[in-house]
C-alpha cells in the first residue's frame, strides 16, 4: 500500500462513517428508474356519445371478481389508465355513475406481457339504431292491427 | 332510469323480479276478468311501441341528458295493461340497445310499473272530472308525479345496493345530479299527458275510460 493510498483512506473512512450516521436525511440524491410497460386505457361514454366524466372505475383481477383490485375515477374526458399485474386471465373493468355503467374485459396472457381486449361493446350507429327501433315499432303496430282485425270476428 | 346488469347485488335483482312477477300476475288477472280482455290489446301494443321508442329520444338537460320514460302516460292510457306493456318494452330496450339489462328487468319494471299503476289509480279516481282546468291539473299531476315517483324509486334502489368499495359520496352526488336533471322531464311528461288526454277527450272520449 503506497503512502498516497493511506492518506486517501484516512480521509475517506471518517467521511463515509459520517454519511452513514447521518442516515436518510443526508440522502439528497434521487433516482428515477424509467421503463415502458403495457397499460390498459379505457374511455367511457354514454350511448348518447357524452363522455362519462368523474365516473367510478373498479378493476377486478381474475382471481377475485367480488372485491376490486383497483378503484379510481375517470378524468374529464372519461379516460382511465391502469397497468394490470402479471396475473393471467380475464380482468374486468366496470365504469359506473349514478346507476348507469358498463363492463369491459381484458385478458392478460400467461407470459404476463400480452394484454388483449376481449370484450368491449361499441356503440351502434345512428342508422342501426333507427332500423332496430323501426323493426320493434313495426312489430307492435302489427300486433295492434292483428288484434284489431280479430275483434269483429269475436262472438258477442 | 334503466339500471343495467352488474350494478345491483343479486338480492335486489331477484327481489325486483319477484315483485315484478307479482304485479304482472295481478295485472293479467285483472285483464282476464274484463268482459273482453282482447279489447285493450291494440292500444296496449301501440303504447308499447311509444314507450319503447320514447327512451331513444334524448332531451338535453345540461350537463347531461335525459330521455322520456312515460310511466304516467302508460298508466293513464292502459290501466292494467300498463305493466305487461312496460315489461315487454323494457325487454326490447334491454336486448336491442342495452338500456337496462335482463337481470335487472324486474327491478326496472318495478321502477316504472309502480308509478304507472299509481297514475292509473289517480286517473281512475279523478279522471271523470270534465272541467278543462281540473282535467288538465289531474293529467299534469299524473304525468309529472309518475316521473318523480320513478326517480325516487330508482335512487332508493341504487343507494340500497351501493357496494362498499365505491366512493359513496361521489355516487350520491351523481345520483342527486341525475335526479335533478329529471325535474324538467317531469314537467315535460306532465304536459304530454295533458296534451294526449286533452286530444282524446276532444276526439274520442270513449278511449280514455280507465279500466
Amino acid at each position: 500500500m503506497s503512502e498516497r493510498d493511506i492518506v486517501l483512506s484516512s480521509i475517506a473512512k471518517p467521511l463515509i462513517a459520517a454519511l452513514l450516521l447521518a442516515g436518510p436525511a443526508a440522502a439528497h440524491g434521487a433516482f428515477v428508474d424509467m421503463g415502458t410497460t403495457e397499460a390498459v386505457a379505457i374511455q367511457a361514454r354514454y350511448d348518447t356519445g357524452a363522455l362519462m366524466a368523474g365516473a367510478q372505475v373498479s378493476v377486478f383481477a381474475p382471481d377475485n371478481p367480488a372485491l376490486p383490485w383497483l378503484t379510481g375515477m375517470t378524468d374529464a374526458d372519461g379516460r382511465f389508465v391502469f397497468v394490470p399485474d402479471d396475473r393471467a386471465g380475464q380482468w374486468a373493468v366496470q365504469v359506473r355513475q349514478a346507476g348507469h355503467g358498463a363492463m369491459g374485459y381484458v385478458t392478460v396472457g400467461t407470459d404476463g406481457a400480452a394484454i388483449t381486449v376481449t370484450a368491449s361493446r361499441t356503440g351502434l350507429s345512428w342508422a342501426q339504431r333507427l332500423l332496430m327501433a323501426a323493426s320493434v315499432v313495426w312489430g307492435c303496430i302489427g300486433t295492434a292491427l292483428y288484434f284489431r282485425r280479430l275483434r269483429p270476428a269475436e262472438p258477442a | 332510469m334503466h339500471i343495467p346488469d352488474g350494478i345491483l347485488p343479486l338480492g335486489l335483482s331477484l327481489g325486483g323480479w319477484a315483485i315484478a312477477a307479482g304485479l304482472t300476475a295481478l295485472s293479467l288477472n285483472r285483464i282476464a276478468a274484463q268482459p273482453d280482455p282482447r279489447a285493450g290489446l291494440p292500444r296496449a301494443a301501440m303504447m308499447t311501441a311509444a314507450f319503447f321508442a320514447a327512451s331513444l329520444i334524448h332531451i338535453p338537460v345540461p350537463p347531461s341528458s335525459v330521455h322520456l320514460v312515460l310511466p304516467g302516460l302508460m298508466g293513464a292510457m292502459l290501466g292494467w295493461y300498463a305493466l305487461p306493456a312496460i315489461l315487454i318494452g323494457l325487454a326490447f330496450q334491454a336486448v336491442m340497445f342495452g338500456h337496462g339489462g335482463l337481470t335487472t328487468l324486474g327491478v326496472n319494471a318495478v321502477i316504472l310499473g309502480l308509478p304507472a299503476l299509481a297514475a292509473f289509480g289517480l286517473t281512475r279516481a279523478l279522471g271523470h272530472l270534465t272541467q278543462r282546468a281540473a282535467a288538465a291539473i289531474v293529467g299534469f299531476a299524473t304525468g309529472a308525479g309518475a316521473v318523480l315517483l320513478a326517480v325516487a324509486l330508482f335512487a332508493a334502489i341504487l343507494l340500497a345496493g351501493l357496494p362498499a368499495h365505491l366512493d359513496a359520496g361521489a355516487e350520491r352526488a351523481a345520483i342527486t345530479a341525475l335526479a335533478l336533471a329529471h325535474l324538467p322531464l317531469a314537467l315535460a311528461e306532465g304536459m304530454v299527458v295533458v296534451a294526449v288526454l286533452g286530444f282524446l277527450r276532444r276526439t274520442s272520449p270513449e278511449m280514455i275510460v280507465a279500466r
